[in-house]
C-alpha cells in the first residue's frame, strides 16, 4: 500500500470582485491530479512558475482546503478531517519552505521554533526535550549552542537547515519539500541537497520534492511528475527522464536545461509565449497554445494521461503514440 | 523582554540618534515630574493656594512702576486686613495666633511678638498713606507742568510776557524733582516693612517659594509653575491610559479582522470606515458629552470622586484613537498571516489562537510601539484642545485650562500663564515627535 494516495485532487481559488464582492470566477490551480507515493520513495514535481506545483504540495498536506478529490495517508482519508481529527496526521506530514527568510518567525529563537513543535506533539517527554532539540540541530549540521540565537543571526543556508530541523523534529512520515533549494546559492544548494539525501536515509523519509529545476529533480528523486497549468502532463521514472520523456512540454523543459559540455551543439526548442492564465485556461489540451506539435484535435479534446510507447509511462498528449495493448 | 529589547538592532540604531536620545531624556524628565506629582510633590491644593499678588510676572520680567504700586498695594491691603483683625482680637495670644496663621505658601508672617510687629505695621501704613499722597501730588504737579508748558509756549509765540508762567513752571519742576526721591524713599520704607512682616523664607523653603513664584501667578494669585507641573501628571495620565486603550482595542480588532476574515472583517471595517468619516474632534466631543448625561455625570463630574474625573476623556479618546492603529495592524496581520512561518505553524497543527498570539501579534509589536508613542502626544494635544473648549479636564489644573484662563491676560501683556502652559506642552510634544520619528526609522522592518 502506498503511503500517500491522491485521487483527482482539485484546488480552485475563488476570485471575488464587483460591487457585492461576489465570486466572479476561480483560478484553476490544481485540476484533477492523481498520484501515489510509496513509503521511502521520493516523488519530484516539476514545472514552471505558476503551474500549481506548490499549491499541489500545500493541498496535499491540507494547508489549503481541497476543492474536490481525495487524499489518503496510510490508507486513511484525510481530505475533510476537522482540525482536531487532523492532529495525529499533522505530525506525520511536514513541509520545508522555499524562502528561508519568511519561513522563520523573527521573534522566536531557534530553540523556540523547534521546542514548540517537539513539545506540542509529545515527541520527547518533558525531561528530554532539550536533548531532542540539540540532537536534531546536530543532525542538520548546526551547533546546538546556536539554538539561543534569533533567525536574523543566521545565513540563508543555515536558516534552511533550521527549517528542515523544524520539519523533521516531529519525526514525520511524509515531507513536502517546496523548492527547498531554489532560494539558495548554488554551492549551498549542493550542501542542502546532500543533507536532505542523508536525512532521507537516516529517517527513512518519504518525500514530495517540488522544484522547477530538472537537474535537481533528476538527481534527487525516484519518480517525476511534470505539471503544466494545474495538470499532470507526464509521469516517469527519474532515470528515464533524458531518454524516454515523450510529452512535448517535458522535452521543451529538457531542451532548456544547460548542458555541461561547451562543445556540444543541439537543436534548441524554445517555447513561444507565456503560460496561459489559470483563470481562463484554454479549451482542450492546456499546452495547446505553445505546443510545437499542436493539432486540431488538441484544441477540442483534453488528452488523457495514459501509457505511451515504448516503455508505457503515462503522458497526456494526442501527438504521442499510445502504447498498444500487448499482443499475446 | 526588556533585556532583549535593549539588545535589539532597532534599539541600537535608535541610540545612535543624538537628538532622539536628548528627546528621550526630556521625556524622562517629564516622566519623573509626573511620578513626583503623583507621589504628592505638588498637590491639588498647591495649585490653588495663593502665593502672591495676582498676575505676578515670573523670572526675567522687571516690575514697572505701575505694577510696583499695585503689588505693594496688594501686600499692604492683605496685611492691614490681618493686622486689623488681630487688633480687634484684643489679647496678645489671640493676636499672635491670628498673625501666625497668615501665610503665602512658604512665606509666613514673621515669628516676632505682635508687640514688635504692630509698630512696623503702623510705620508701613503711615508710609503707604504718605506714598499715596505723594503720588497724588506728583500726578497733580505733572498735570500742572503740562498745562504751564503749553501756556508758556503760547505766550512766547504771541509775544506776551511769559516770565510769570515760567517762574511758576520752574517752581513746579523743582517740587517734582523733590517728590521723586521722596516717592522712592517711601516705596523702600513700605517694602522694607513688608519684608520684615513677611520675610522671604530662607534655605530650602526659600527655594521652594521661589520656584512657586518663578513663573508668576495667575489671576487669583495661584502659582503658575505648580499648575504647569501638575498638568504634566494629567497629560501623562491621559496620554498613557488613552494610548494604551487605543492600541489595545486597535490591535485586538485589527488583528482579528485580518486573521479571521469573513463577517468579522466586514463588521470591523464597517465600524472603522464609519467612525473615520467623522472628524475626530467632533467625535471626541460627542463622546465627552455623553458622559455629561445626568445619570453619568453624578459619577464622573463629581468633586467627591476626583479620581473618576478623567474617565470621560479616557473613554472618548480610547474610542476615537483606535481607528488608525486598527487599520495599520489589520494590514500588517494580513501580510504576516500569509508568511511561511505561519503556514509552518499550521502544518504543525497549532490552533488558530495560539498562532495568532505566538506568531502574529508579536510581529506587530513594532507597530504597536510606534502607534503608542504617536497616540500619546495625540491624546495630550486633544486633551488640551477639549479642555480649552471647556469639555475636557475639570476641577484640576491642565494646560488647556491654563490657556483658556490666561487668554484674557494676554491682551494685558501678561503672557506667563499661557506661555508656561504652551512651552510645557510644546517641549513635551516636540520631544515625543522626535522620539516617535526616530522609533519609526529604527524599528521599521524594511530597514531591519
Amino acid at each position: 500500500m502506498a503511503l500517500l494516495e491522491v485521487r483527482n485532487l482539485v484546488k480552485h481559488f475563488p476570485v471575488r470582485g464587483g460591487l457585492l464582492n461576489r465570486v466572479q470566477g476561480s483560478v484553476h490551480a490544481v485540476n484533477g491530479v492523481s498520484f501515489d507515493i510509496k513509503r521511502g520513495e521520493t516523488l519530484g514535481v516539476v514545472g514552471e512558475s505558476g503551474c500549481g506545483k506548490s499549491t499541489l504540495g500545500k493541498t496535499v498536506i491540507r494547508l489549503h482546503e481541497p476543492t474536490s478529490g481525495s487524499i489518503r495517508l496510510e490508507g486513511q482519508d484525510i481530505t475533510s478531517l476537522g482540525p482536531r481529527e487532523m492532529m495525529p496526521f499533522r505530525r506525520k506530514m511536514q513541509i520545508i519552505f522555499q524562502d528561508p527568510y519568511s519561513s522563520l518567525n523573527p521573534r522566536l529563537t531557534i530553540n523556540g521554533h523547534i521546542r514548540e513543535a517537539v513539545r506540542f506533539h509529545g515527541v520527547a517527554d518533558a525531561g528530554s526535550i532539550d536533548d531532542c532539540v540539540d540532537d536534531i540541530l546536530l543532525k542538520v549540521g548546526l551547533r546546538p549552542e546556536a539554538k539561543h540565537k534569533y533567525p536574523h543571526e543566521f545565513s540563508g543556508g543555515q536558516r534552511q537547515r533550521i527549517g528542515i530541523a523544524r520539519a523533521l523534529s516531529v519525526r514525520p512520515e511524509l515531507v513536502v519539500a517546496d523548492e527547498p533549494v531554489s532560494a539558495l546559492d548554488v554551492s549551498i544548494q549542493a550542501q542542502v541537497l546532500n543533507l536532505l539525501t542523508d536525512l532521507k536515509q537516516e529517517f527513512g523519509l518519504t518525500m514530495m520534492f517540488i522544484s522547477h529545476d530538472l537537474k535537481v529533480i533528476e538527481h534527487f528523486c525516484d519518480r517525476i511528475l511534470v505539471m503544466y497549468l494545474g495538470y499532470v502532463v507526464e509521469e516517469l521514472h527519474a532515470e528515464d527522464l533524458d531518454e524516454q520523456a515523450r510529452h512535448p512540454y517535458t522535452r521543451a523543459l529538457l531542451g532548456a536545461n544547460p548542458v555541461d559540455d561547451p562543445d556540444e551543439r543541439r537543436p534548441l526548442t524554445v517555447l513561444q509565449g507565456d503560460v496561459p492564465s489559470p483563470y481562463e485556461p484554454p479549451s482542450g489540451c492546456p499546452f495547446v497554445t505553445r505546443c510545437p506539435l499542436a493539432m486540431v484535435r488538441c484544441r477540442q479534446e483534453m488528452p488523457p494521461l495514459e501509457p505511451k510507447e515504448p516503455d508505457g509511462h503515462p503522458a497526456a498528449c494526442w501527438a504521442v503514440e499510445p502504447k498498444s495493448a500487448p499482443a499475446d | 523582554m526588556i533585556g532583549r529589547f535593549l539588545g535589539s538592532r532597532g534599539w541600537r540604531r535608535f541610540r545612535r540618534g543624538r537628538l532622539a536620545m536628548a528627546s528621550l531624556a526630556v521625556i524622562g524628565v517629564y516622566f519623573v515630574a509626573a511620578v513626583a506629582v503623583t507621589l504628592g510633590a505638588v498637590s491639588r491644593e498647591d495649585t490653588k493656594m495663593r502665593v502672591g499678588p495676582n498676575r505676578l510676572p515670573g523670572f526675567l520680567e522687571r516690575i514697572n512702576a505701575e505694577k510696583r504700586y499695585d503689588f505693594n498695594k496688594w501686600y499692604v491691603g492683605e496685611l492691614s486686613g490681618v493686622f486689623g483683625r488681630a487688633q480687634r482680637a484684643g489679647d496678645e495670644a489671640a493676636a499672635r495666633e491670628m498673625l501666625g496663621a497668615f501665610a503665602l505658601a512658604e512665606r509666613r508672617m514673621s515669628g516676632a511678638a505682635p508687640s514688635e510687629l504692630f509698630p512696623v505695621y503702623e510705620t508701613m501704613e503711615k508710609a503707604w498713606g504718605e506714598l499715596d499722597d505723594a503720588l497724588a501730588m506728583r500726578e497733580d504737579l505733572a498735570d500742572e507742568r503740562f498745562v504751564l508748558r503749553a501756556e508758556a509756549a503760547e505766550q512766547r509765540a504771541s509775544g506776551a510776557d511769559a516770565s510769570a508762567t515760567e517762574a511758576r513752571l520752574r517752581e513746579v519742576e523743582e517740587r517734582l524733582s523733590e517728590i521723586r526721591p521722596r516717592v522712592e524713599e517711601l516705596y523702600r520704607e513700605v517694602e522694607r516693612a513688608i519684608e520684615v512682616l513677611l520675610p522671604m523664607p530662607e534655605g530650602l523653603r526659600g527655594l521652594v517659594y521661589r520656584l512657586r513664584i518663578g513663573l508668576g501667578t495667575d489671576s487669583k494669585g495661584a502659582s503658575i509653575s505648580s499648575q504647569a507641573v501638575y498638568s504634566v501628571k494629567i497629560a501623562f495620565q491621559v496620554g498613557f491610559v488613552t494610548a494604551l486603550l487605543a492600541v489595545l482595542i486597535g490591535t485586538i480588532l485589527g488583528a482579528s479582522a485580518a486573521f479571521f476574515g469573513g463577517w468579522v472583517d466586514h463588521v470591523v471595517l464597517w465600524v472603522v470606515s464609519t467612525l473615520s468619516s467623522i472628524p475626530y474632534l467632533v467625535l471626541m466631543a460627542v463622546f465627552v458629552y455623553v458622559f455629561q448625561a445626568p445619570s453619568l455625570a453624578k459619577w464622573f463630574d463629581n468633586p467627591d470622586r476626583p479620581g473618576l474625573g478623567l474617565v470621560p476623556l479616557y473613554a472618548a479618546f480610547g474610542l476615537t484613537f483606535w481607528i488608525g492603529t486598527c487599520r495599520v495592524i489589520r494590514g500588517e496581520v494580513m501580510k504576516i498571516k500569509e508568511l511561511e512561518y505561519v503556514q509552518a505553524a499550521t502544518a504543525l497543527g497549532f490552533g488558530r489562537f495560539s498562532i495568532l498570539l505566538r506568531h502574529i501579534i508579536p510581529n506587530t509589536a513594532h507597530i504597536m510601539f510606534i502607534n503608542f508613542s504617536l497616540l500619546f502626544i495625540g491624546a495630550i494635544k486633544s486633551e488640551v484642545i477639549l479642555t480649552f473648549l471647556g469639555l475636557g479636564v475639570k476641577g484640576q489644573p491642565s494646560w488647556g485650562i491654563m490657556i483658556s484662563h490666561g487668554a484674557d491676560g494676554v491682551t494685558n501683556f501678561f503672557f506667563w500663564e499661557v506661555g508656561a502652559a504652551t512651552v510645557f506642552m510644546f517641549v513635551l510634544v516636540l520631544a515625543f515627535n522626535i522620539v516617535s520619528d526616530a522609533l519609526q526609522d529604527a524599528f521599521d522592518p524594511k530597514h531591519v
